[in-house]
């Protein structure tokens, strides 16, 4: 036995050395040569391409998204005179409240017909982030008909849904998730 | 590009593996937690630190809900040796392990090598073993190995811990979304975006090299390739109104949402992102697809007739049934790498993760959270739960946290095996 042991150790050590020469035979638990890097390593490069398009002229397109995510959960000032519309839970059809509040919107943007909006769909926190992004589609393009409907012009009117991402209220309340589920208008150019 | 050497060699017992038999295994799902000593690994020369190894692999296994890790500050004999006839099982013993893991560290040219072997304590013998040699930067992926390898000794299928988790979070500040991915310790982030805009809905491809995302950094929002590897993005489809999607099992295509004229649509995109066709046309919203193992199912969320339910679509003929009759609101559905379930989110009272058999049937509560991911192994899923990630084994009787990390953590992505 004590032999038997001896030799399983030789041919142990042959086969290991073996391996250092050869690299690993093709068994499932021996991944020779991966170019993954490890959780440290990841961080290599990453990043750096995250900034080659940096320098970005004022018309980069996603200027607009990054100041309406600076501007730290408020709406206050950005749509001018003109006022958000509220939805019901998972809904995007325009309550009668709804529909004075874009009379109101449609009367100044025809005596404007310079003026150039943009109307966000927003949800609440409550439901998952792609469900809602679609929600948020929903919604602007409800109010943006409704105008278009009473005689504003089309080319003024542009649509972009943020989901749940830009609430103007962080509470978990109902009061809070009211205000959260909107259409805003966003004054882009007079 | 550095091409690293792997080497993973089992470390056979003496004398040659004769008797192979594990009196050690944990069989049933939700039965009693193994109790498991693990020792911090003897560095021979500041090789590296085996007291990170120790760590990361008592975590993955604490992570699994399979096993009770017992403390091990109290327990080391920092003299006594990593063989089995060099270990003094009583001592072991009588803190209440039933298994030990002992291992030594040792430099390697440049490299590291990683010696670990798990022994049976009350048979006195070693059950298992694993040499490890790489970089020294991938010390804690060692670790993560080996944790895989202790679930396949004693559970009899490989662990899920050699992956990694794709997230969105808040944790740069304000209301910017940026991407981060961590290993499964969740203490490992790096950023893999910084728009200080919005990026959202990560998605992995099947060799867990390439990350599908929605992101508004050029307006939007668009869907967005990055390489993890290199950082690099680009933009996959210059067609606006991306709201998510998955990568097909044989990453051949990417199933995904697009909103055209405020409706929402599936459709199915090369990685070049060429229409390939579309798959569904309704006034209702269609989004979050997700496939089946063997890429010919799509289970999907809709509000076709009213609240959103998930349905399931054959690829092929098209066809498509419901799936969820319970509840008014039922969203992103994750369809398990097994093939059986398909996890979801459903709305009562606050947001909780189910699973339901793909076929159809009863579908079972996992745990109090939303967005759920499927660890490569089918065992566990990743959900976000009130800014933070926790992972919960499928049967819900173990949830743990990986993340808290100062922001809102959501949208967890579970990445497939690393090779």
């Amino acid at each position: 036995m004590r032999n038997m042991s001896m030799w399983c150790w030789r041919v142990l050590g042959v086969f290991l050395i073996a391996l250092t020469v050869s690299g690993c035979p093709k068994r499932q638990e021996a991944p020779t040569e991966s170019e993954l890097g490890g959780p440290g390593g990841a961080g290599r490069g990453l990043g750096s391409g995250g900034l080659q398009d940096r320098n970005l002229a004022a018309k980069d397109p996603g200027q607009r998204t990054r100041e309406r995510v600076e501007s730290e959960g408020s709406d206050r000032g950005s749509g001018g005179p003109l006022s958000d519309v509220y939805f019901a839970y998972d809904a995007f059809d325009l309550s009668a409240e709804a529909r004075d509040t874009l009379q109101a919107n449609a009367g100044w943007l025809k005596n404007n017909s310079a003026a150039k909006v943009e109307i966000e769909g927003h949800c609440d926190e409550r439901g998952t982030v792609e469900y809602n992004l679609a929600l948020g589609a929903k919604r602007a393009k409800a109010a943006r008909d409704y105008l278009v409907n009473l005689g504003v012009d089309a080319g003024q009117l542009s649509t972009i849904s943020y989901g749940e991402e830009l609430p103007v209220c962080k509470e978990s309340t109902e009061s809070c998730w009211q205000q959260n589920r909107r259409a805003h208008f966003l004054l882009v150019g007079r | 590009m550095r091409t690293l050497l792997w080497f993973v060699v089992v470390l056979v017992t003496a004398p040659c593996y004769v008797n192979a038999q594990i009196n050690l295994q944990i069989t049933k799902e939700g039965g009693q937690a193994l109790p498991i000593a693990i020792a911090p690994l003897r560095s021979a020369d500041g090789a590296g630190s085996g007291d990170e190894f120790a760590e990361v692999l008592s975590r993955d296994l604490d992570l699994s809900g399979y096993f009770h890790v017992i403390s091990r500050g109290a327990t080391a004999d920092s003299e006594e040796g990593v063989l089995a006839e060099q270990i003094n099982f009583q001592n072991w013993s009588a803190l209440g392990a039933l298994a030990l893991v002992k291992g030594a560290l040792s430099s390697d040219g440049n490299g590291l090598v990683a010696e670990v072997r798990i022994f049976d304590v009350a048979q006195q013998k070693q059950i298992g073993g694993k040499r490890y040699r790489g970089e020294r930067r991938e010390l804690r992926r060692m670790a993560h190995r080996f944790a895989d390898e202790v679930m396949l000794l004693l559970t009899g299928e490989r662990g899920p811990f050699d992956s990694r988790i794709a997230f969105v979070s808040t944790r740069a500040g304000g209301r910017a979304k940026e991407l981060y991915v961590t290993d499964l310790s969740g203490r490992q982030v790096t950023a893999l975006t910084h728009d200080r805009s919005l990026n959202l809905g990560p998605s992995w491809d099947p060799n867990a090299n390439m990350l599908a995302y929605c992101s508004y950094r050029y307006g939007g929002p668009y869907p967005y390739l990055l390489n993890v590897r290199t950082g690099e993005q680009t933009r996959l489809s210059s067609t606006v109104g991306y709201s998510g999607g998955r990568w097909s099992p044989d990453g051949s295509t990417v199933a995904v949402s697009l909103e055209q004229d405020g409706n929402s649509d599936l459709f199915l995109l090369t990685p070049e992102g060429r229409v390939v066709r579309r798959l569904t046309d309704d006034p209702g919203i269609d989004v979050s697809p997700t496939w089946s193992p063997d890429g010919r199912r799509l289970a999907f969320c809709s509000s076709r007739r009213g609240g959103p339910q998930i349905y399931v679509m054959e690829v092929d003929s098209g066809n498509i049934r419901r799936l969820t009759f319970r509840g008014d609101y039922n969203t992103s559905p994750a369809w398990s790498p097994k093939g059986d379930l398909i996890a979801y989110t459903t709305r009562s009272g606050g947001f909780r993760v189910m699973a339901i058999p793909a076929n159809g049937g009863e579908a079972r509560e996992i745990a109090a959270g939303e967005d759920p991911s499927w660890s490569p192994d089918g065992r566990y899923v990743v959900l976000s739960h009130r800014g933070r990630l926790l992972v919960a084994r499928k049967d819900g009787n173990s949830v743990k946290e990986l993340t808290r990390g100062g922001g809102d953590d959501t949208s967890p992505a579970w990445s497939p095996r690393l090779e």
